[in-house]
């Protein structure tokens, strides 16, 4: 059983393989903003990579939103068609909670935040909940067939303004924490370059010394295939795979002359 | 194959129509679904690109499960898959290559970008099965006014096009202007039909002497100063007889310049191919003109005017004869030229 991950809500796309054994194979792009000319060209490069041909890929997965309008749809486009065409099932994998992938391994919160321009984020807070295998290591914790995706959606997902964010993040985290125990974020995604003064200044405000802001590494700190197809696996034994019909984009914002009009009516 | 012969695939998704198309060899329409979202858009009053985009997403895959169902063939029957790669909206386009490319890929069969015009003057092979290059056409539609010496299936010459609006977008400003709706073409078409084409005299816009260009969007603003005088002088406006004055001012403008290009390049076959060549009043008037000067006149029926993934086949079937194949690195294209 091969799982083909798509991932092109940002500006580099990439894409990865996983089979049932959860081993993962990645082939990203390095050229930004170019995902119709290069994903055909990098999935065709994975395959050669792992010897196998596309003919071999049972379900197409892909990460579908929020992002990138545009991003989203080369990624849902091409993820439907090479369905219809292979005859296959679907996975499709929210984008925001792919990031728990990024850090299996992480007991803090994981808050990936989009720069959805006209001062938003898209964004949402997550969490793993451990009650089996924390002792095991990451990858017969990911392979094991017992291992349920737990986690908690501490903030879900949607387009927030960044005040708006911190504020759910603040409220949630106070419910959450027992007395005087820190609470540790870690943020992720392309909304860090723009926002990130603001959100060390929302730590260091008195309201907020039992919470530490961390920043994720570069080299984990955007979308990835590998977390995209890490998710999938673990959707696909729960069963959670569509209809290339059903799969759809989460865009999580109406068009703008949508919005408008409606403001108008 | 289908006994014996090639099987086209056609997308086209380079504006508001989602359509895709199944071709017999050179001509034969198998299947030609189009899924139009005038509806979606006229709320807006025009095409709003991120609306379009998604609805192509929506309805691309079903539009080609029922050009297959309807041609009697599935996907592996393809044998090639021709895509509208330009000129257009960029985020429209993308949904239409996006599909190509990976069907393409898992089918391991030939792919092949087309550019939108050579779309439109493919529909005239589609429409008149016995007609070859070369003729002069003159491409007419929403997006496009442009008079092309067709000298061979893949080969043309651009004589002149519009500096400004397309004749299509005059259409659509006007009919906004005077409250008649969205899509403009019809609407105007409708209504010129009860009005006085001589009621108002529009500028006709020639350029310079003996240019084969266009200019358009000074007349949205004749039309606009009508208008407003007629208002201040509290005069009552009669849109059917400004609706048929601006529509003889565009269309005596097209005639008279492909009638001018038709003569200049010696072409004694002369085609309208776009979604303005469904105006009857350019048909009308065409024709007069061609049997005037002894030139044979082409144009599509109505549906193979407007945007449809019938003619991209044709026109992808014509460049796979000629060995234009496209590699999976191709782009959309929205400022393509021809």
């Amino acid at each position: 059983m091969n799982i083909l991950a798509i991932e092109t809500t940002e500006a580099k796309a990439s894409v990865a393989l996983i089979n049932e054994k959860g081993e993962v194979s990645l082939e990203a792009s390095d050229e930004k903003m170019n995902h119709l000319q290069n994903l055909i060209p990098i999935i065709d490069a994975l395959l050669k990579k792992r010897e196998l041909s596309i003919d071999d890929i049972n379900y197409v997965a892909v990460s579908e939103g929020p992002g990138s309008f545009t991003g989203i749809r080369i990624g849902v486009a091409s993820a439907r068609a090479l369905a219809q065409a292979l005859g296959v099932k679907t996975i499709a994998v929210p984008t925001l909670q792919s990031f728990l992938y990024h850090a299996y391994d992480y007991n803090g919160i994981i808050c990936p935040i989009f720069d959805a321009r006209r001062n938003q984020v898209y964004s949402g807070a997550y969490q793993w909940v451990r009650n089996e295998f924390p002792e095991k290591s990451k990858n017969e914790y990911l392979s094991s067939k017992k291992f349920q995706s737990s986690y908690k959606e501490l903030v879900a997902g949607d387009a927030y303004d960044l005040p708006q964010l911190l504020e759910k993040l603040r409220t949630v985290l106070l419910e959450e924490s027992n007395e005087r125990m820190t609470s540790e974020v870690t943020f992720f995604g392309d909304g860090i370059i723009p926002y990130k003064k603001q959100i060390i200044d929302w730590q260091n405000s008195s309201l907020n010394d039992n919470i530490r802001v961390l920043f994720a590494d570069d080299d984990i700190r955007l979308q990835n295939a590998s977390s995209v197809a890490r998710m999938a696996l673990e959707y696909y034994r729960e069963g959670k795979i569509k209809s290339l019909y059903d799969l759809k984009p989460a865009y999580m914002r109406k068009a703008e002359a949508e919005r408008k009009l409606e403001e108008k009516s | 194959m289908k006994d014996n012969k090639l099987i086209t695939l056609g997308i086209e998704t380079s504006c508001d129509e989602t359509s895709a198309a199944v071709i017999l060899e050179e001509r034969e329409v198998l299947s030609n679904v189009i899924a139009s979202q005038i509806k979606v858009h006229q709320a807006f009053g025009g095409v709003v690109p991120e609306i379009a985009s998604r609805h192509h997403l929506n309805n691309i895959n079903p539009v080609i499960d029922q050009a297959l169902k309807e041609a009697d063939i599935t996907l592996k029957d393809v044998d090639l898959i021709g895509v509208t790669s330009g000129p257009g909206l960029v985020g429209a386009l993308l949904i239409g290559l996006a599909t190509a490319k990976s069907m393409a890929y898992v089918l391991k069969k030939p792919l092949i970008g087309v550019h939108h015009i050579q779309g439109h003057i493919s529909a005239i092979y589609i429409e008149h099965k016995e007609l070859e290059p070369p003729f002069l056409a003159l491409v007419v539609s929403g997006g496009h006014t442009s008079i092309v010496d067709v000298t061979d299936y893949n080969s043309y010459t651009v004589l002149g096009s519009t500096r400004d609006d397309a004749a299509g977008e005059a259409f659509d400003k006007v009919a906004r202007v005077l409250g008649l709706g969205y899509p403009g073409g019809p609407l105007i078409d409708e209504a010129a039909k009860k009005g006085n084409p001589h009621a108002v005299e529009f500028k006709r816009v020639f350029l310079e002497k003996g240019s084969l260009d266009f200019s358009f969007s000074g007349i949205k603003t004749g039309v606009l100063n009508h208008l407003n005088t007629e208002k201040l002088k509290g005069n009552q406006i009669n849109v059917n007889d400004i609706a048929a004055s601006f529509q003889l001012s565009v269309i005596e403008v097209l005639v008279g310049k492909t009638i001018m290009a038709a003569e200049r390049t010696k072409r004694d076959k002369v085609v309208i191919a776009g979604g303005v060549a469904a105006n009857s009043l350019l048909r009308d008037m065409m024709k007069d003109e061609c049997e005037r000067k002894g030139f044979s006149l082409y144009f599509p029926s109505p549906i193979l005017c407007t945007d449809n993934a019938a003619m991209i086949g044709c026109a992808a079937y014509y460049k796979y004869k000629s060995g234009l194949e496209d590699n999976f690195f191709l782009d959309a294209y929205p400022n393509m030229a021809l």
